[in-house]
């Protein structure tokens, strides 16, 4: 029966009911209609003033109200206390952390010092804004992937039961066509009979054992293929015994030379030299407008200059008997090569 | 009758021993030596339980370390007879041996069975004798003692805490009459007795589920040492019994019970930190430590045990939000209002525990860890809380083990929700099944744990079935055959009615009036024929009651009644025991009865038809499960999947165990005599999976018969039987006395050095044994092994 308007399911078999999370009174679908669609009103249960609004009517999911409040304030609590085993040192501090949080839960339902409480969870929340939000997106990745993985499985059983009907279908095709062919085989042929039963049967069996074994191998493989594992990220924070989450450096920019530079180490470029033959091409228009640029051409000579520093001949000469040898792969490529050769020419005929 | 088996001098308590007893025995000394598994099929009724018993008690006393002996059994009238079988071997050991060995036999079972205290052992429900039995005797009732309170102990339990420990029962073998009267006239607790005595007994005979339902085992079981020899006997059932005891069924009943349970605790809670706040302080600050430091209380008068089997569990220290036992009451009706919620849906469902907590914790913001850990859990608040109406509390219990066991195994098991009873019902009756699919899973720690397995039944075919789904490794796996001086059972496949059309109990036919007219015409006959009883098995209560009605239509029930009287077996167990009862009574005063029953109900195992009781088993149909149940699919597919174990396979293998299980019912022992019938066309495929000792016995001639066929060969067969005939007979072919025995050894040995001649001849003597075939290779075989 709705406590507002007392019709009974008697009168409307399929009568609905909605509570609203802010008082969780319970009421029918028609009287949520009748009293809140022209916007916020009073609770209409006799000693709730409380004002609710339409939108936040929904179904009840537990029969006891009580539980139902209960979710929800946990729902609210898990929003903001959501840290794994793996952000702590020991089981000991995660399982502690675990009591505290229990005990702000507890708290809300029971209506214990819910102003402190409240103030507190509040103060925490600003506090850790980045970590929650960290967690929270990590607990959604994990979500996606797990899901991923359960459409995975539910598609290999959905495969493997397939493969199962048609391997059925398959024995049973098998069998009577080999029944047939033992009929035919008795009509046709001359023989004794019971040898030509025999031989038939035997056939079978060695057909059937074979492919059992076959199919049992494919489906190793597919056991082997099927699997993956997905790792989870963990996540810092300032709780007692926490795990310290180091920072993973930032990311350099991308050196496409891999650290190698083309700095000039014997010598500075200036921004002009006084160079009788050049002082024409530099003001003279034909050249620059064919992009011809000095400093490029001062820079080539500078380089060609001073190249010959930094290169010890000693060194090199030295190091020319090794470098000299061909290498280990090269040689092995080619005594195969050779080799290939080789056979070639005694394949003659 | 003293014989060696190899090096070990065994003391059988009979004259003449069977060769099957002789060749069995062999095996299991083998296996002992190797110290490994095995499986062994024997046919009922040729003394299994005194070779084992007496091969094993051997092989303790001479060994070293003295091993100790766990025999399981499936009934209690199974264990009394083990028992029985034991005590007079150990009389026959002191006469032969001329002293008494140091040796303790001890059973055990309920504690309604072994209770003396004068009014508990008046409750009628074995459960409500164990809770009120716990409220006399549990450790705090004790301690409130010796504070002075005004309690009501048992004096029998009490005055067992005045004698040594160790010694509590003289040494010998003690059956349960025989420990019951120890008990009253020493004035002890005969159940305690046993079970503290269970550490120091040579041989303990129980039932399977002490060692196999984890719940029991863990209490029961525990102290067991690694190397004992544990045996399982009439075994053919035994993945059903690993899957019923971990397997949980809810209903709304239940759930709301356990809601009264939860908010019962709630105000227990409340009255125990009025008073006794620091109780609770310190039960919180053990579980701050874990459960190892908590379990230190734990004794055999703790209530609830925990049915996860990993010991992880243990070692590690309950989660946080559920330490607080205000926050774990809490905690448990979230839970069972969750399940509430979930029976209200009005369709089918049947999901993977990862899924089912995947939504839990959606919705309730359950995780998984405190889920495992909420039996424990449980079972500690209880303790702190010092309840005594502890039955109260079992549904609790039953929904905390429910969640225990769902956060622990991820596969293996599976939930379905039935909303309704039949498809036809419109009102719903929701029950949430969760079942296990994996046998493996309960048995795996015996396995792990004991050194050596020994499985084995009169039924077991095909042996390699059971070490593939129950997941272990045999040493070895045997069947043995019947040694007959006479053919003394007749076994007959029945396909064609005497008008020739099939005969079968197969879905789509099974109501066709004339496949029911054939039926009724085959026990008509038989029920002519047959001297005494007859026993006749259907696939189905509902196929039963389907064909008695039709027969009554037909005139076939008032024929038959003019021979034999006809009694029916009911889903009822008293209706059924009095039909029993009266079906002897006919069977011992002249024309005899026929009573018709069911292929897996209560009569096709454990009870049997000796001598006049059967003279003629008819099977009609073949005993398949109902394969529409969700429950049985899902096993199917999970078998197929990880054992893989063909649907058809199974369910094949299955109905006929069950089949042989119906059979065996006749032949009790060597000197009886019984005709078997299997009416249904769909045996004559089925023939290769009966059990060797059958398949040996069942001609070619006899394997495709009509009716009337059927009718003479029995005829035959009757008249063949009631030739005058002594035991003398048998001598020296189906039982052999010292001399015969040292005869089979000597020629064994022979057989043995001609073997290894050949081998030496041609290098492959095996081969050549090969060309034997048939049935007497498997006698070679035998003897060759032995």
């Amino acid at each position: 029966m709705c406590p507002v308007c007392k019709s009974a399911r008697y009168l409307n078999p399929d009568m609905r009911f909605l509570v609203n999370p802010e008082c969780y009174h319970k009421m029918c679908e028609s009287c949520v209609d009748r009293r809140f669609s022209q916007g916020p009103a009073a609770c209409p249960i006799a000693g709730c003033k409380r004002t609710l609004r339409k939108a936040r009517f929904r179904t009840q999911t537990f029969e006891d109200i009580k539980v139902e409040r209960e979710v929800d304030l946990r729902r609210e609590v898990a929003s903001v206390f959501n840290r794994e085993e793996d952000d702590f040192e020991t089981l000991q501090d995660y399982n502690d952390y675990l009591e505290q949080v229990e005990n702000v839960t507890w708290n809300l339902i029971n209506d214990i010092d819910v102003e402190d409480t409240r103030r507190k969870m509040d103060a925490y929340k600003e506090e850790n804004r980045r970590q929650i939000t960290r967690n929270h997106s990590n607990a959604a990745q994990e979500a996606i992937s797990r899901k991923a993985r359960e459409e995975e499985d539910h598609e290999l059983t959905r495969l493997r039961r397939a493969d199962a009907r048609r391997e059925d279908e398959l024995e049973r095709q098998e069998k009577s066509d080999a029944r047939k062919g033992i009929i035919n085989k008795l009509a046709t042929t001359k023989g004794d009979a019971a040898s030509i039963a025999r031989e038939g049967r035997r056939a079978e069996l060695k057909k059937s054992s074979a492919q059992r074994v076959a199919l049992d191998k494919k489906r190793d493989g597919d056991v082997f293929a099927a699997g993956t594992e997905n790792g989870d990220a963990g996540s810092g924070f300032t709780f007692k015994g926490l795990k310290k989450r180091v920072a993973p450096p930032p990311e350099k920019p991308y050196d496409p030379y891999g650290g190698w530079s083309a700095e000039k180490e014997y010598f500075s470029q200036q921004d002009f030299y006084d160079w009788d033959y050049l002082s024409n091409a530099r003001t003279d228009p034909r050249h620059s407008a064919g992009g011809y640029d000095i400093n490029d051409y001062c820079a080539r000579a500078l380089c060609d200059a001073f190249s010959g520093f930094g290169v010890f001949i000693e060194d090199e000469v030295s190091g020319r008997d090794l470098g000299s040898t061909p290498s280990m792969a090269t040689t092995a490529a080619a005594a195969v090569g050779g080799e290939r050769v080789d056979a070639k020419m005694e394949d003659v005929f | 009758m003293r014989f060696n088996i190899e090096e070990l001098e065994v003391l059988f308590p009979y004259p003449s021993i069977y060769p099957e007893q002789y060749a069995y025995m062999c095996d299991l000394k083998r296996t002992l030596d190797a110290g490994g598994h095995c499986v062994l099929e024997m046919p009922s009724g040729t003394g299994k339980t005194v070779s084992l018993l007496s091969l094993i008690v051997a092989y303790q006393q001479v060994q070293p370390e003295k091993r100790k002996l766990i025999y399981c059994s499936r009934t209690m009238s199974e264990i009394e007879k083990a028992l029985a079988e034991l005590k007079a071997l150990m009389k026959y050991r002191t006469e032969q041996l001329g002293y008494e060995e140091e040796f303790r036999g001890l059973g055990l079972t309920s504690r309604k069975n072994l209770c003396l205290h004068p009014s508990v052992k008046r409750e009628k429900s074995g459960s409500v004798v164990d809770a009120r039995c716990r409220s006399l005797t549990a450790g705090f009732v004790k301690e409130k003692k010796e504070r002075g309170e005004d309690v009501e102990m048992c004096v029998y339990h009490d005055n067992l805490d005045l004698l040594e420990p160790h010694n509590l029962i003289p040494p010998g073998v003690w059956t349960f009459d025989g420990l019951l009267k120890y008990g009253e006239s020493q004035k002890q607790c005969p159940y305690f007795t046993a079970r503290r005595m269970m550490p120091y007994c040579n041989v303990i005979i129980y039932s399977y589920h002490y060692l196999l339902d984890p719940k029991i085992a863990e209490r029961v079981s525990r102290e067991l040492s690694k190397d004992c020899i544990v045996v399982f006997d009439e075994a053919h059932n035994i993945d059903n019994v690993c899957i019923e005891s971990l397997s949980i069924d809810l209903t709304e009943d239940s759930l709301r019970k356990a809601t009264r349970g939860v908010n019962n605790l709630d105000r227990k809670i409340t009255e125990m930190k009025s008073t006794d706040a620091e109780k609770l302080q310190s039960e919180y600050a053990k579980l701050v430590q874990g459960l190892q430091e908590a379990d230190e209380a734990r004794n055999e008068d703790a209530f609830m045990s925990n049915p996860a089997l990993p010991d992880d569990l243990l070692k590690e220290a309950v989660p946080g939000n559920i330490r607080r036992a205000e926050h774990f009451v809490a905690f448990l009706k979230r839970f069972i209002e969750y399940l509430k919620t979930r029976m209200k849906v009005l369709h089918v469902i049947s999901e993977t525990p990862p899924s089912f907590l995947n939504h839990l914790r959606d919705l309730t913001f359950i995780e998984r860890k405190p889920l495992r850990f909420c039996a424990e859990r449980l079972t500690s608040l209880v303790r702190t809380l010092e309840l005594t109406n502890i039955e109260d509390y079992q549904p609790l219990q039953e929904v905390a083990t429910f969640a225990t066991l769902i956060a622990t195994y991820e596969t293996g098991f599976l939930l379905i929700l039935e909303p309704f009873e039949s498809d036809t019902a419109t009102v719903p009756n929701p029950i949430l099944h969760f079942t296990c699919l994996d046998a493996a899973i309960a048995i795996k720690p015996v396995f792990e744990r004991f050194s050596s397995v020994i499985i084995t039944s009169g039924t077991m075919s095909p042996l390699d079935m059971y070490p593939k789904m129950l997941a272990f490794s045999t040493v070895i796996q045997q069947s043995y055959t019947m040694t007959l001086a006479r053919k003394s059972f007749l076994p007959m496949i029945v396909p064609r009615g005497t008008d020739q059309s099939r005969i079968t109990s197969a879905f789509q036919q099974r109501n066709d009036p004339s496949v029911i007219r054939n039926y009724g015409n085959l026990l008509t006959e038989f029920c002519k024929l047959t001297p005494d009883g007859i026993v006749v098995f259907f696939p189905s209560y509902l196929y039963m009651e389907g064909i008695i009605s039709m027969w009554q239509g037909m005139g076939i029930l008032d024929t038959v009644w003019k021979y034999k009287l006809i009694l029916v077996e009911t889903p009822d167990s008293q209706e059924t025991a009095l039909a029993l009862e009266t079906y002897r009574t006919a069977c011992n005063n002249g024309r005899g009865a026929v009573l018709l029953c069911v292929a897996r109900g209560k009569v096709s195992e454990g009870i049997d038809f000796d001598h006049h009781y059967g003279r003629t088993v008819l099977c009609i149909g073949v005993p398949f499960q109902y394969t529409e149940s969700r429950i049985l699919k899902a096993r199917l597919e999970f078998l197929r999947e990880t054992y893989r174990i063909k649907e058809q396979e199974f369910l094949s293998f299955d109905a006929m165990r069950h089949a042989a299980q119906c059979l065996g019912r006749v032949l009790r022992g060597k000197d009886d005599y019984g005709i078997m019938v299997m009416a249904d066309r769909r045996f004559l495929s089925k023939r290769q999976q009966l059990p060797k000792w059958i398949q040996q016995a069942l001609d070619d001639k006899y394997a495709d018969l009509s009716v009337d066929q059927a009718v003479s060969a029995a005829k035959a067969f009757l008249r063949e039987m009631s030739v005058p005939w002594s035991r003398v007979e048998q001598r020296g072919v189906s039982t052999w006395d010292a001399e015969d025995l040292a005869m089979h050894k000597a020629k064994q040995e022979e057989e043995m050095i001609r073997m290894l001649e050949e081998e030496a001849q041609n290098g492959g003597g095996m081969v050549e044994v090969d060309e034997y075939g048939g049935d007497d290779l498997d006698e070679v075989m035998a003897d060759l092994d032995a």
